[in-house]
């Protein structure tokens, strides 16, 4: 990563100013996001500073904790924006997460406050809410150990999160990488925003991005295909849609829609893309879709905005790229690992990316998991952290869970425990799309002649078919 | 129309949806009747399941039983 220097250790978490010098410059009048109103750089800078009043009138200060817990709003944007410009670290929880999933992420990063909605509304569809926040501290939360601006939480196959976390030169750079890229979006354009801005994609790609550039920031009032594309049609300014191949699969679904001479193109990222959808979605809107490959750790890593490659895509400037042993390495100054980590994640200033993949004249092609990560929507969900959540339950007896075109668990019940109860239980410490599409309830598991329980989907699927 | 969500065959679609699957079927419902549904929480709720979602969708699409 060429030109980021490592900030040092216990200092606070960052220069603040580049919240103001990079996202929220630009002429007062310029709408820079669209949410159930237009709201411009001024009006923008106003909900920061109300923001950054109240958690300064809390008591936060630079190199402070902060986690958020908002669904995509102004209100999350201000406070994100405000936080930083303290000077403070950062922590996004997605709020779809369970009470149980946040206290153990709170209890693992010890924020000092967390901000999160006392009241909300927006439909589910909707691709943002309104938000009424509150601001409370934490007992026993800690000031930043490290200088980094951003937390985030990723399924871990220790059963619990990944906790990953990035300087704000780190943003700074992967902005710049966007920079390098003439077909993302950029000031006199618009972006229609389908992807989480709590998770990578939507939060760089998406948001710091539009700020960064002065591309209007479009969050559609219904995220279904009609919605989308009527947000697309709203303005006649050359347009993108980011989201995650499930949208651009959701879109071409539609039989024959209205021409949309202003769309510029759509850009996916967050899993693969299935063969028939690019060609597809090409046909359907006559633009085309991108892809593009990041992480967590990393941002963006690799892209294709064009089509033109797929399945591969081009590394980013200043990506240090090697496949060893069939996996994808990635360069990197330090590791993006906060607290207890896997150490064969990070090795000799490698990041190893458990992506089976292949490096060919300069191009990368992403083959598919080494471990047991799963994409759901876009969202990273670990197996084996749902495997653990489901055994751990006082009904379940043993589990193996495993995915068969969405996560399916095969369990086998302590005596007069319901499957019901496993449901409910399950809603009680996992979020939504890490829980299981199918419960299938077994009175044992198959097992191998040493007694290990198979894991083979045939097995047990045939195992289901006998117990019928 | 579920089983047009990811190319699966009808038999493969589960009885309980996931959010994913309810988008998808929101959006097809709103394509073929031509109708912008109501999205409140009671209407999510009632739609958790592939035979909930039937119900639902009988009671908020007037006229529209016999054809999904």
């Amino acid at each position: 990563m060429a030109g980021v220097d490592l900030p040092l250790v216990n200092e606070p978490a960052v220069n603040p100013e580049w919240v103001d010098d990079l996202l929220l410059g630009g002429p007062d009048a310029t709408v820079r996001l669209r949410l159930d109103r237009p709201i411009d750089t001024a009006a923008l800078r106003r909900s920061v500073a109300l923001a950054g009043d109240r958690l300064r009138a809390e008591g936060l200060v630079a190199g402070g904790t902060v986690a958020l817990r908002l669904p995509p709003s102004l209100t999350y944007i201000a406070f994100l924006l405000a936080a930083w410009r303290i000077g403070a670290q950062v922590s996004l929880l997605d709020h779809r997460l369970t009470q149980h999933e946040v206290d153990g992420a709170l209890e693992r990063i010890g924020a000092q406050y967390v901000v999160d909605a006392l009241e909300s509304k927006g439909h589910r569809l909707c691709g943002y809410a309104e938000v009424v926040a509150r601001v409370s501290a934490r007992e026993g939360g800690r000031p930043a150990g490290t200088a980094h601006a951003l937390v985030q939480f990723s399924s871990g196959s220790t059963g619990a999160s990944k906790v990953i976390a990035r300087t704000s030169d780190d943003l700074i750079a992967e902005l710049a990488r966007y920079d390098r890229l003439p077909e993302f979006p950029r000031a006199g354009e618009r972006v229609v925003l389908l992807s989480s801005i709590v998770h990578v994609l939507g939060l760089v790609g998406g948001l710091l991005n539009a700020l960064h550039t002065g591309a209007e920031l479009v969050f559609p009032r219904r995220l279904t295909a009609e919605g989308i594309l009527a947000a697309v049609a709203e303005s006649d300014l050359p347009t993108t849609i980011i989201g995650v191949p499930f949208h651009a699969e959701l879109l071409t679904s539609i039989a024959d829609p209205a021409p949309l001479p202003q769309l510029r193109r759509m850009i996916v990222a967050g899993e693969l893309v299935r063969p028939s959808v690019p060609t597809r979605f090409r046909e359907t809107f006559g633009v085309a879709l991108g892809t593009m490959y990041g992480m967590t750790e990393l941002g963006v890593i690799a892209t294709d905005l064009d089509g033109t490659r797929w399945p591969s895509v081009e590394p980013t400037h200043g990506m240090d790229l090697r496949v060893s042993g069939g996996e994808l390495w990635i360069a990197m100054p330090a590791s993006p690992y906060l607290g207890a980590q896997d150490p064969s994640r990070f090795v000799d200033g490698w990041l190893c990316t458990k992506d089976a993949a292949e490096l060919d004249a300069g191009l990368l092609t992403v083959l598919g998991r080494l471990d047991s990560q799963v994409s759901i929507g876009g969202l990273k969900v670990d197996l084996t952290e749902v495997e653990q959540a489901i055994a751990a339950l006082p009904a379940v007896r043993e589990a193996v869970v495993l995915y068969d075109g969405g996560i399916q668990a095969y369990l086998s019940l302590t005596d007069g425990a319901t499957a019901e109860q496993v449901q409910a239980a399950l809603t009680e410490t996992l979020a939504p799309f890490k829980r299981p599409r199918r419960l299938v309830v077994l009175p044992a598991l198959p097992r191998t002649t040493t007694g290990k329980v198979v894991r083979a989907t045939a097995a047990l699927v045939a195992a289901e078919a006998a117990s019928r | 129309m579920l089983s047009g969500f990811g190319d699966r065959g009808t038999g493969e679609v589960g009885e309980t949806l996931d959010s994913l699957e309810l988008t998808w079927l929101i959006a097809q419902v709103e394509q073929r009747y031509g109708v912008e549904l109501e999205l409140s929480d009671e209407v999510f709720a009632g739609m958790a399941t592939v035979t909930g979602a039937v119900d639902t969708l009988a009671r908020v699409l007037p006229g529209a039983q016999g054809h999904g």
